[in-house]
């Protein structure tokens, strides 16, 4: 009853969070229903998709404080996952995605437990490693077809086909990830008022407070690792099923990790928003550069230049990210 | 036995390379305990001037080396004064996404000037000679004045580090800034110091590079793991350290060679229907990997 009561709860936000968290809902929901261009789709399920996978890092990098620059290898598990599956023995997207996710906290335990003695720096570049190490045994493994990749084939299903998510239109996969969306909101919400994200909190201010308060600082940080991972395996399957088309090369290069962090921290980690606020900024921002710059003024490379200085912008100038701006703002009027 | 010698040679040259590639990565880490994702970007614009100078002015590439080493040295100094500066303030994720926005910075613009095409540089006194040493062993001209004046860099930074009064207040800023700044060390002046020997070792490390591999604007990241992997491996702010575990992960990238050598020694069939070559750098990563698990602070390291 009280984690019900606890996931549904948002009152300790000020009401003008909440109005505003309404508003975008309501956006959310009606906006396939207004017109768009094909485009705009794509870019909403991808601004979705990142505010998942950093919803995810937030639990481990934002409450928790540790920098995991290697989310990509577990985007790739999940992804391969439901891949393989769907066209080996073809096994529907809804049996193969748990699946994706015990492989993938199966394997965070295997590199997290080691890792999780590591603090700072050291566990931040030590993510990486294991995450380029899969990379390149996926890159010559030829049962995931090695550099090549897999693709799925849409002609051989019928669209639209709701147990392996193999849809013409847009539309529905929109709709199911925001679904996920929300139950990943709810999630979170949930989080952050538990024993674990107590727990976290304090791991970060001080390792050693908690470990003196009786908290098993190692296995805190192993168990939100794990949350961090299903969330993350969850959208890669969700991605195999969406893109149709997977290579090591775009889903577990080093790229996606620090995209995946960067959400979090430019929209502010270690808040229910943050994630959210940083990929709705970041991922328009970068497809419409693209568009606009690299595709019809030809200049290639300048939309990522513009991107780039405006990360440099954000972690020299405010670290704290959009949501801390938000904060100081309210602090200075509250005086 | 031909493969296992030449590969060694081969490994241990290579590593020397590496090795100074690595040698920015680590003074920049520990004076300051910042983590670089542009060094990589760096060593593309060492190989980007070194080759352009050589193409324009039509002198030997070797000669370019003051050169692309002042262009480092000032382009470490700017990024230091302009940008690093207030990273330093903010918490590690901020450093660490920073300096990847840097890298992307850089590889873009190069994109942008340079178009994304390999070049190779052709001519040069070095270029395509070789010696034969007999027993299979052969060294590139190229290879071996690059390993060479990785040694003499090696030699010129530990002597800088060790043997001067500069050297002394970077160590003394790598221990403990604020102590430094207490007994009136100018902190903010050898942090960029440590940026500019930093950048300016890489671009070295870039413009003799160029001799024996094409650049590409992608070229850094490649190079950015490898470099991590010998810091991670030598100690994170060890110079000795760093040529050490050049050696190291340069012996480790001739895995494939001494794979072959025992595949044909012991004529094992199994062994060589293994894609040795696809994992060559797979090899590198995982010594990284262990190294941190077992030894975080690596096999020379001294900060904590």
């Amino acid at each position: 009853m009280e984690t019900i009561k606890n996931t549904f709860d948002f009152s300790d936000f000020p009401r003008i969070d909440l109005m505003v968290a309404g508003g975008v809902l309501i956006f959310l929901l009606a906006f396939p229903l207004l017109s768009h261009s094909s485009f705009a789709m794509s870019t909403m399920i991808q601004f979705l998709m990142f505010s998942l996978y950093g919803m995810g890092w937030n639990t481990i990098g934002g409450y928790g404080g540790q920098v995991d620059l290697g989310k990509a290898q577990y985007v790739g598990i999940g992804a391969y996952t439901t891949a393989v599956m769907l066209i080996r023995w073809d096994i529907p997207f809804w049996v193969s995605m748990p699946i994706g996710v015990c492989l993938a906290v199966g394997w965070s335990f295997i590199i997290g437990y080691p890792l999780f003695r590591l603090k700072g720096h050291y566990f931040a570049i030590a993510t990486i490693a294991t995450s380029l190490v899969l990379k390149d045994l996926f890159e010559a493994w030829n049962f995931v077809g090695a550099a090549r990749g897999l693709e799925i084939s849409p002609i051989k299903y019928h669209p639209p086909d709701f147990l392996r998510l193999i849809f013409k239109e847009d539309i529905y996969y929109f709709y199911i990830l925001l679904g996920f969306f929300l139950i990943g909101i709810l999630y979170i919400n949930w989080f952050r008022k538990s024993r674990l994200g107590f727990q976290l909190r304090c791991i970060k201010d001080n390792e050693d407070v908690g470990r003196s308060l009786g908290i098993n600082v190692h296995l805190a940080k192993v168990k939100t690792y794990a949350i961090a991972t299903a969330f993350v395996s969850v959208v890669g399957s969700f991605h195999a099923c969406y893109i149709k088309n997977i290579e090591p090369e775009d889903t577990m290069s080093l790229t996606i990790s620090i995209m995946i962090a960067l959400m979090a921290m430019l929209g502010g980690a270690g808040s229910l928003w943050g994630p959210i606020i940083g990929a709705a900024v970041l991922i328009p921002l970068k497809s419409y550069l693209k568009e606009w710059l690299g595709a019809t003024a030809g200049l290639v490379g300048i939309d990522i230049i513009i991107y780039a200085l405006i990360i440099m912008l954000v972690s020299a100038g405010e670290p704290k990210g959009i949501w801390g701006i938000v904060e100081k703002a309210r602090r200075r009027k509250r005086k | 036995m031909d493969i296992l010698l030449s590969s060694i040679v081969a490994g241990l040259l290579l590593g020397m390379v590496l090795a100074i590639v690595a040698l920015g990565l680590t003074i920049i880490f520990g004076v300051m305990d910042i983590v670089n994702f542009a060094h990589g970007e760096f060593l593309m614009i060492g190989m980007y001037t070194g080759l352009l100078t050589a193409q324009a002015t039509g002198i030997d590439p070797l000669l370019t080396l003051p050169f692309a080493a002042l262009v480092g040295f000032l382009l470490g100094v700017l990024c230091y004064y302009g940008f690093v500066k207030f990273l330093l303030r903010g918490p590690m994720i901020a450093q660490l996404l920073g300096t990847f926005g840097l890298m992307l910075l850089l590889r873009n613009l190069a994109l942008l000037i340079f178009g994304s095409e390999d070049r190779a540089l052709h001519h040069g006194i070095l270029v395509g000679r070789s010696f034969d040493l007999g027993m299979g062993v052969i060294l590139p001209a190229t290879k071996l004045a690059a390993a060479a004046f990785s040694v003499v860099a090696f030699w010129g930074v530990w002597m800088l580090m060790h043997r001067t009064k500069i050297g002394k207040a970077l160590r003394a800023t790598a221990l403990s800034a604020q102590a430094a700044r207490y007994m009136g060390i100018p902190t903010e002046r050898m942090n960029a110091l440590a940026w500019g020997i930093g950048c300016g070792t890489v671009c070295i490390a870039g413009a003799l590079i160029v001799n024996f591999w094409s650049v590409s604007p992608f070229i850094g990241l490649l190079f950015t793991m490898i470099a991590f992997a010998i810091v991670a491996l030598g100690g994170f702010g060890s110079v000795p350290g760093a040529f050490f575990a050049g050696l190291v992960v340069g012996l480790i990238t001739e895995i494939p060679g001494f794979w072959d050598f025992f595949t044909y020694t012991f004529n094992v069939d199994w062994m060589a229907n293994v894609p040795m070559t696809s994992f060559k750098y797979m090899w590198v990563y995982l010594a990284y990997f262990l190294i941190m698990v077992i030894r975080p602070r690596g096999l020379f390291g001294w900060k904590q």
